[in-house]
C-alpha cells in the first residue's frame, strides 16, 4: 500500500471520528462511537493499524509515527467529548439542586425566659462560689417572719399582704385528738402561708448547716399584688447569702459588683452603689444601684434589688454566734432583670404561655 | 413624705443646690421621688421607710440635713403664754384603755375666732398637698407636718363633761367621722369619748359631732400616743387611712408629744386669737428610761470592711441625737434620741455611722475569698430533663401555682385529699394550691387554641402541693407534666426519652389507668420499680370538652423526685463486643388481648443473654388470613455475642427458642 493512501485514511478516521464523538448526543451514544473508533477488538483504528503492515518497509517509520499521533489524537478527541459530557451534565444537575430550598425542619422547643434568665444567675453565682438551693414554698410562721426577725406586730405579717392558707390542715379521717401535742393551739394560731420571699430558704439552711454558709436561695415567691404589667402575685427572687468570719459590707459590694458586671456588662465597667434602706432580716440595710452607660454616652443608675449585713437577730434565730460570724443577704427580682433583658414589657406575657412568645426565646 | 423647701430653711440653712441636697438626702436614706415647684415653693417627695417616722416631720428632715452638711439645726422653743384659768378646772382626761394609749395630752384655748389662715400658713400646706380648711385646723396640720406628731382639735362646747375618755369602743357602737360617713366600730377600737359617746377615732379620725366649725369657741387640742397595732387595725378595718394613722401606724416620738402641744396652741393663740388655759391635763404612764447603747469600735469594720475615724463616730451620733454616757479607747456608749425608737443595738449604731459616714467610702473590689460551689442533684437532672424536652420540640411553659377547685377536680393522679387553699385568692378565683399541673397546661393549650396557634407543645416543671397529716408541712412534690398535640406513643415516646436519659439503666413498666379526664383505653400508668413514676394518656372527648379544647390533646404528668433519685450522674462505659449482630425477625400471630409487653417479656426471657435488643415494627390485622380476633406482630430480635461471632445456627436457635416459649406463654404461633 503506498504511504500516501495510508495517511489519507488515518486523515479521514480523524475526521471522521472526531464528528462522531462531537455528535454523540448522550453518554451511550459517546461510547457506541468509542467502540466504532478506538474499539480494541473491532475498532476502525484496528483496521488502519492492520494497514501498516502493508505499507513499503521504506515508509514504515514515517507511518508508524503518523499512525500514533492520530492514534492520540482520536484518544484526545475522546477524552474532550466525555470531559465535555461530563461538565454538561455536572451543569444540568447543579441547576436542578435548589439549595435555597428551606432545610429539614428540626423541631426544637425553647426554656421559658425566666428558666434562662434563673440558669445565667446561678452560673454566674456558681462561679463566684454560691452553691443554688430551693426549700418549700409553703411555709410556717417560723421560717417566713419569726427567724427572719419580723416581729408579730410588723405590717408585713398582715393578711392582706400575704396568702395564708385556708385552715389548719387535717387528712380525711384525722380526729383533732389523735394529733399529737405538739401541734397545738401555737401551730393553729399561726397558720401556714405561700413564702412572700424566699430567705426562708436561707433560714432553713442556716438551721441545718454550720458556718460557713454560701448560697443562693431562688424560686417562686407569692404576694397578694392585683395583676398588671409590672406585678404579678406570683414572681421568682433569686437571693445571695454568705456567712462566715469576717464577711463585710465590702464583700457585699464587691461580690454585687462582679455579678453585675457578669451578667450585664460585657467589657464595659460597671459600678455599684448603696442607698440606706430598711428590711427586718438585714441591718444595715441597702438598695443596690448599678451603673449604666448607653451608646450616647449618657449614665445614670438602674435600680437592681435589696441587700444588707444579716441582722445579729437572724442569725441568733438560726443558732449562729454573731460575735463568732458576719454575712451579707441580697434579693434580685428575676422577672424584672428578665424583662429588661429581652425588652418584656408586660409581666403577664410570661404566664400567658403564648406559643409565639415562647418561641423568641 | 413632701417636704417644702421654704419650710425646711426655718429650721436649717440648705445647700445652694437643689440638686445637691436630694442626691445626698438619696444617699443617706431619703430616697428622691420626686420634685415639683409650686409657686414660689419648691415640694420635695422623699420616700420615708417605715423605721424612720422622725422623718415624717419638716424637723427631722432637717435635723439629716444638719447633720450631713454640718450646719445648726434650730427648732422652735414653742411657749405659748397662759392666761386663762387652770385646764384642770374645765375638763378632764382618763385612760382606760392603757394598752392602746401610753400617754394623752390636752390644752384648752377658749375664745378663739375661727377664720381663714394666713397665706403663708397654706402655702406652704399647698406645698405638701395638704387641703386648706381653717386657721385651727390648718394649725393641726402644720404642726404635724412640722414634727411629725399628730394633733387633733375638738369643738371644746361639743364635748359632754368637758371630758376626754380613751376606752375600747363598746360592742356595736356607732361613730360618724369627720367625712360625715357612719361606721360600726369593731369591738375593741380604740376610741376617744366625752362623757356620753365616741368623739374620736384614736389616732385614726375625728368626729363629725365634735370637729371644729366656724361657730367653735372653745378648743381642746389633743397630742397623744397610741398603739401601733392598733391604729394599724382600726384604719385596715375601716379602710380610714389619714396622715394621722400613718404616723402613729410608725411610732411617734414620746418625748415630742408636749412640744407639738405648745407648738399647736401657740399657733392657734397666733392665728386665732383666745386664751390658753394654764397647765396642760396629761394622763399616761410614765416611760422607762432608754438603755444605752455600746458601740465598740472594732465591729464598724468587722461588719463595714472600712475604718471610720473615732472622731467622727463620736459626731456622727451625738449630730443625731444621741446622748454620750461613755468613751474610751474601745467604745463609746450612748443613749439614742427619743425619735429614734429604731435604734436599741449596736448594729443600729453601725448602720447610723455607715449612712452617714457615707456607703460611697466602702470599697468595691475586695478580696472576696474563693470557694467551690457545687451543682446540686436536682439542678443537674432537672438540666438534663429539659434538653429533652425542648429536642422533642416542646416549649416550656410557667403557669400559676394555684388554680380554681374545679380544676383540682378534673385531674388528679396524685392525691385524693382536699386541695390546700389560700385564704384570698392567689388570682381571679385561683385560690387552691394545684394538685397537678396539667390543668393548667391545658389551660394554656385553650389559649393558644384561640390564638390559631398551630403548633401547642407544652411542658412545665413545678411543684405540686399536697396535703399531709399532722403537723408536717405539705408534700411539696416537683413534677414534669406536659401536653401535646401528637399521640399517645409520641408522647410515651417522650416519657422514654426523659427517663433514658436521665438513668438509663432504670426500667419503666406500663400499666392501665383509669382517670377521669383521659381516653379510657388510651392512657396508662408509668411505673419506675415499685412506684408510680406518672400519668399518660390521650384526653376523652368530655375531657376536650371540659377544656374547651377543639383539637387533640395528650398529657403525662412525671414525678421528678422519683427520677432525680434514679438519676445516674455518672454512667460507667461498658465493655463492648467486637464481633457482629445477627439479626433475626419474628412474625407472631397472638390473641387480640394480648400485650406487645408480654411478647417482649417472654422473648427477652427466652432469648436469653445473647438477646442485644427486641425491636417492634408492626401490627398486622386480617380476619381472612389470621381469622377473628387475631393479630400478628412483627419484631426483629439483634443477637450479639461477646466471645465471637455467632453463626446462622446459634441465631436460629435463639429464635426457635423465642417462638416455642411464646407458644406457651402467650399461645402464639409463627405466622405462615
Amino acid at each position: 500500500m503506498a504511504l500516501a493512501e495510508f495517511l489519507a485514511d488515518l486523515d479521514a478516521l480523524v475526521a471522521e471520528a472526531d464528528a462522531a464523538f462531537a455528535a454523540a448526543a448522550d453518554d451511550a451514544a459517546l461510547e457506541a462511537a468509542r467502540i466504532e473508533y478506538l474499539g480494541a477488538k473491532a475498532g476502525r483504528l484496528k483496521d488502519v493499524q492492520k494497514g501498516l503492515g502493508k505499507v513499503d518497509k521504506a515508509d514504515k517509520p514515517a507511518a508508524g509515527k503518523r499512525f500514533n499521533e492520530v492514534k492520540q489524537s482520536i484518544e484526545a478527541a475522546f477524552a474532550a467529548a466525555q470531559e465535555r459530557r461530563a461538565n454538561g451534565a455536572a451543569t444540568h444537575q447543579r441547576e436542578a439542586f435548589d439549595f435555597t430550598l428551606p432545610g429539614q425542619p428540626v423541631r426544637l422547643g425553647r426554656l421559658h425566659p425566666i428558666t434562662q434568665t434563673i440558669a445565667e444567675m446561678k452560673d454566674i453565682m456558681g462561679r463566684l462560689g454560691f452553691t443554688a438551693v430551693e426549700g418549700p414554698e409553703i411555709e410556717d410562721d417560723w421560717h417566713n417572719f419569726e427567724a427572719l426577725n419580723i416581729p408579730r406586730s410588723h405590717p408585713a405579717r398582715d393578711p392582706l399582704d400575704n396568702f395564708y392558707l385556708a385552715t389548719a390542715q387535717l387528712a380525711p379521717g384525722d380526729s383533732p385528738g389523735a394529733k399529737s401535742k405538739s401541734s397545738d393551739a401555737k401551730a393553729a394560731a399561726k397558720p401556714l402561708l405561700l413564702r412572700s420571699q424566699t430567705s426562708t430558704v436561707q433560714i432553713r439552711v442556716m438551721e441545718s448547716t454550720p458556718p460557713p454558709v454560701r448560697i443562693i436561695s431562688l424560686g417562686r415567691v407569692y404576694r397578694p399584688d392585683t395583676a398588671d404589667a409590672t406585678h404579678y402575685p406570683m414572681f421568682h427572687q433569686i437571693e445571695g447569702l454568705l456567712v462566715d468570719r469576717g464577711v463585710t459590707m465590702a464583700d457585699l459590694k464587691s461580690v454585687l459588683r462582679l455579678f453585675c458586671q457578669s451578667y450585664f456588662a460585657g467589657g464595659d465597667e460597671v459600678h455599684v452603689r448603696f442607698r440606706p434602706s430598711f428590711f427586718p432580716f438585714t441591718e444595715p440595710s441597702v438598695e443596690v444601684d448599678m451603673s449604666w452607660t448607653n451608646a450616647a454616652g449618657e449614665h445614670g443608675w438602674l435600680e437592681m434589688g435589696g441587700a444588707g449585713m444579716v441582722d445579729p437577730n437572724v442569725l441568733r434565730a438560726v443558732g449562729y454566734d454573731p460575735e463568732e460570724v458576719t454575712g451579707f443577704a441580697f434579693g434580685l427580682g428575676v422577672e424584672r432583670i428578665c424583662m429588661r433583658q429581652h425588652g418584656i414589657t408586660d409581666i403577664r406575657a410570661l404566664y400567658e404561655n403564648d406559643v409565639r412568645f415562647l418561641e423568641q426565646f | 413624705m413632701i417636704v417644702s423647701t421654704n419650710w425646711l430653711s426655718e429650721y436649717v440653712d440648705l445647700p445652694k443646690s437643689l440638686d445637691e441636697l436630694t442626691e445626698r438626702l438619696t444617699l443617706t436614706g431619703l430616697n428622691l421621688e420626686g420634685v415639683e415647684t409650686v409657686g414660689d415653693d419648691t415640694g420635695v417627695d422623699l420616700e420615708v421607710t417605715s423605721n424612720r417616722p422622725d422623718c415624717l416631720g419638716h424637723v427631722g428632715v432637717a435635723r439629716e440635713i444638719a447633720v450631713l452638711w454640718e450646719k445648726e439645726l434650730k427648732i422652735p422653743t414653742a411657749k405659748p403664754q397662759a392666761a386663762g384659768q387652770p385646764v384642770s378646772a374645765l375638763a378632764l382626761v382618763a385612760i382606760e384603755a392603757p394598752q392602746l394609749c401610753s400617754r394623752y395630752t390636752a390644752r384648752v384655748i377658749k375664745g378663739v375666732k375661727i377664720g381663714p389662715s394666713p397665706e403663708w400658713l397654706a402655702n406652704r400646706l399647698r406645698t405638701l398637698g395638704i387641703a386648706v380648711i381653717n386657721n385651727v385646723v390648718d394649725a393641726t396640720n402644720y404642726v404635724m407636718m412640722e414634727c411629725g406628731q399628730p394633733l387633733h382639735a375638738f369643738d371644746f362646747a361639743k364635748l359632754n363633761g368637758g371630758a376626754i375618755i380613751v376606752r375600747e369602743s363598746q360592742p356595736g357602737e356607732k361613730f360618724t367621722a369627720i367625712n360625715h360617713q357612719e361606721y360600726e366600730l369593731p369591738a375593741g377600737t380604740c376610741v376617744i369619748a366625752d362623757a356620753k359617746r365616741a368623739v374620736a377615732l384614736a389616732g385614726v379620725m375625728g368626729g363629725a359631732d365634735s370637729e371644729v366649725s366656724d361657730a367653735t369657741v372653745d378648743l381642746l387640742i389633743e397630742s397623744a400616743d397610741f398603739d401601733c397595732m392598733s391604729v394599724r387595725s382600726t384604719a385596715r378595718a375601716l379602710n380610714l387611712h389619714s396622715p394621722s394613722s400613718y404616723r402613729f401606724e410608725r411610732g411617734v416620738d414620746p418625748e415630742g408629744i408636749d412640744w407639738a402641744s405648745r407648738r399647736c396652741c401657740e399657733l392657734i393663740l397666733e392665728l386665732a386669737g383666745g386664751q390658753l388655759c394654764d397647765g396642760v391635763l396629761d394622763e399616761g404612764s410614765e416611760r422607762p428610761a432608754r438603755p444605752e447603747i455600746k458601740l465598740r469600735f472594732e465591729q464598724l469594720p468587722r461588719v463595714l470592711g472600712i475604718e471610720v475615724p473615732k472622731p467622727a463616730v463620736r459626731k456622727i451620733l451625738t449630730d443625731l441625737g444621741c446622748e454620750e454616757t461613755h468613751e474610751c479607747d474601745h467604745c463609746v456608749k450612748v443613749i439614742p434620741p427619743s425619735w429614734r425608737a429604731d435604734l436599741t443595738r449596736e448594729i443600729d449604731l453601725i448602720e447610723e455611722v455607715a449612712r452617714i459616714h457615707g456607703y460611697e467610702q466602702i470599697p468595691e473590689d475586695a478580696g472576696v475569698r474563693m470557694a467551690a460551689s457545687t451543682r446540686t442533684r436536682s439542678d443537674r437532672v432537672l438540666e438534663k430533663v429539659r434538653g429533652v424536652m425542648v429536642a422533642a420540640g416542646l416549649n416550656e411553659a410557667l403557669t400559676l401555682s394555684a388554680v380554681e377547685a374545679s380544676w383540682c377536680d378534673a385531674f388528679r393522679p396524685w392525691t385524693n385529699a382536699e386541695p390546700l387553699a389560700a385564704s384570698t385568692p392567689v388570682l381571679r378565683g385561683a385560690n387552691c394550691l394545684r394538685q397537678s399541673l396539667v390543668p393548667s397546661l391545658l389551660t394554656a393549650r385553650r389559649h393558644n387554641e384561640k390564638l390559631s396557634n398551630p403548633e401547642i407543645e407544652l411542658f412545665e416543671i413545678a411543684k405540686v402541693y399536697l396535703p399531709q397529716s399532722g403537723d408536717e408541712l405539705p408534700a411539696e412534690r416537683r413534677v414534669l407534666s406536659a401536653t401535646s398535640g401528637r399521640g399517645f406513643f409520641e408522647a410515651k415516646g417522650v416519657v422514654e426519652s426523659v427517663v433514658a436519659a436521665v438513668a438509663p439503666a432504670a426500667r419503666i413498666a406500663i400499666e392501665p389507668a383509669e382517670l377521669p379526664l383521659l381516653d379510657p383505653a388510651r392512657q396508662a400508668t408509668v411505673r419506675l420499680g415499685d412506684a408510680v413514676l406518672g400519668v399518660l394518656g390521650e384526653l376523652s372527648e368530655s375531657g376536650r370538652e371540659q377544656f374547651e379544647l377543639r383539637g387533640p390533646a395528650t398529657v403525662f404528668e412525671l414525678d421528678l423526685e422519683l427520677l432525680i433519685e434514679a438519676a445516674e450522674l455518672r454512667p460507667i462505659a461498658q465493655p463492648l463486643s467486637p464481633y457482629p449482630p445477627v439479626s433475626r425477625d419474628l412474625n407472631i400471630v397472638v390473641d387480640e388481648a394480648v400485650r406487645w409487653s408480654a411478647v417482649e417479656e417472654t422473648a427477652r426471657t427466652a432469648g436469653g443473654e445473647l438477646v442485644e435488643s427486641i425491636a417492634y415494627q408492626e401490627t398486622y390485622r386480617d380476619e381472612q388470613r389470621l381469622g377473628v380476633g387475631k393479630k400478628s406482630l412483627l419484631f426483629g430480635v439483634q443477637l450479639r455475642s461477646a466471645a465471637g461471632t455467632l453463626t446462622s445456627e446459634q441465631a436460629d436457635a435463639v429464635r426457635d427458642r423465642i417462638v416455642v416459649a411464646l407458644g406457651k406463654s402467650v399461645g402464639g404461633a409463627l405466622r405462615a
